[in-house]
């Protein structure tokens, strides 16, 4: 049996021409490049547009990887970067991406969308949608840290933070989820009585 | 509060001294505020280690290499020029060299030289002060300086493409 190829084996065969390779890194870093776009792009078809596009500046710059940090830390700010040059260009037609309210729009739409569907909602349904509802460098954050397996150093790394900046953040960001968790479950309690 | 949460956030993410995790693990046994907020916290994190990731679409992998693809065929439309084109110029100006070697050597005159060794009759030097010739010269190597610089520029494009590779 063929033991799995860690990322820089299959680094080290894509440089040397074998794009199969990059295939298979693709496939073991795609669902975690799409989730981090979502957080950011919140859109299905941009975030795609975005994951894809990362892949292929990757890619790209594969022979400039230092291997001093793990594939996917590289790979992440990748993205980061990718996602912000993404918002910029979007934010010339749209409302600003931070503003709050943008977010209290989505909020109270899809809350309206869930009374219908009450019953049918597990609690990890309403912590999705609270971190939908997150600032994207909060979700994106609580994205890294507990689905990305990086640690406070190697999300500052990605992000371009200090790993003190990424911890106070870090805990912000939980401490917003909580509170959209909380809010989003009383307000379907209401709901439901 | 806030700082309740902090402690037990550090406290459970293993950001602790050695010290202060006892101090923490004591507080949390004996104080009933930090206990209840430990195990409220640690539901919290037991639901934000399970949040599940978003499935891209079944085809990504496949327009991400398709992408790819497409732009490694690009570049070397640009950076390495196609060895049939080369040879073909190549061909064209060893064809013209033989050719103006032919018109010259049929147009040779040396009648009026005065040689010892005996020249067959109806060889005529070629006229290099003819125009006809002198231009043809010229455009000659002027196609040949083209030729050489179109080669150092697609030499230089190998190279800045393997550099990237």
């Amino acid at each position: 049996m063929q033991s799995k190829l860690s990322d820089i084996e299959l680094i080290e065969q894509t440089l040397s021409g074998n794009q199969s390779a990059y295939a298979d890194l693709v496939k073991r870093h795609q669902r975690f490049v799409f989730t981090l776009a979502m957080r950011f792009a919140k859109g299905r078809e941009d975030a795609e547009e975005i994951a894809q596009d990362c892949f292929i500046k990757a890619y790209r710059s594969l022979a400039s990887f230092q291997r001093q940090s793990k594939f996917s830390t590289w790979l992440y700010s990748i993205v980061y970067t990718t996602a912000m040059t993404f918002l910029r260009k979007k934010r010339v037609d749209t409302d600003s991406i931070d503003d709050e309210n943008t977010y209290i729009q989505v909020e109270s739409q899809s809350s309206a969308y869930d009374v219908n569907n009450a019953e049918n909602k597990s609690r990890s349904f309403y912590l999705n949608q609270a971190i939908e509802q997150l600032l994207p460098d909060d979700s994106a954050i609580i994205t890294m840290f507990y689905k990305g397996e990086q640690s406070l150093e190697e999300i500052g790394q990605a992000l371009g933070m200090e790993a003190n900046t990424v911890k106070v953040k870090l805990f912000r960001a939980r401490q917003r989820l909580k509170e959209k968790l909380e809010r989003n479950l009383k307000h379907e309690a209401k709901e439901l009585i | 509060m806030n700082n309740i949460e902090e402690i037990l956030w550090n406290y459970i993410d293993g950001n602790c001294t050695t010290d202060e995790q006892k101090t923490i693990s004591t507080l949390i046994e004996q104080d009933e505020v930090y206990r209840l907020k430990y195990q409220e916290l640690l539901i919290l994190n037991k639901e934000f280690t399970a949040i599940e990731l978003d499935e891209p679409p079944m085809a990504f992998t496949y327009n991400v290499m398709e992408g790819i693809r497409a732009e490694h065929a690009q570049q070397p439309l640009k950076a390495a020029p196609n060895r049939r084109i080369i040879m073909g110029i190549s061909i064209f100006f060893v064809l013209t060299l033989v050719c103006l070697l032919v018109y010259a050597f049929s147009n040779v005159d040396l009648s009026g030289v005065h040689i010892p060794v005996s020249v067959p009759a109806g060889l005529k030097m070629p006229d290099v002060n003819n125009h006809t010739i002198k231009s043809v010269i010229q455009g000659f190597f002027f196609m040949d300086v083209v030729l050489a610089l179109f080669l150092f520029d697609a030499y230089l494009r190998n190279k800045k493409t393997a550099k990237q590779v």
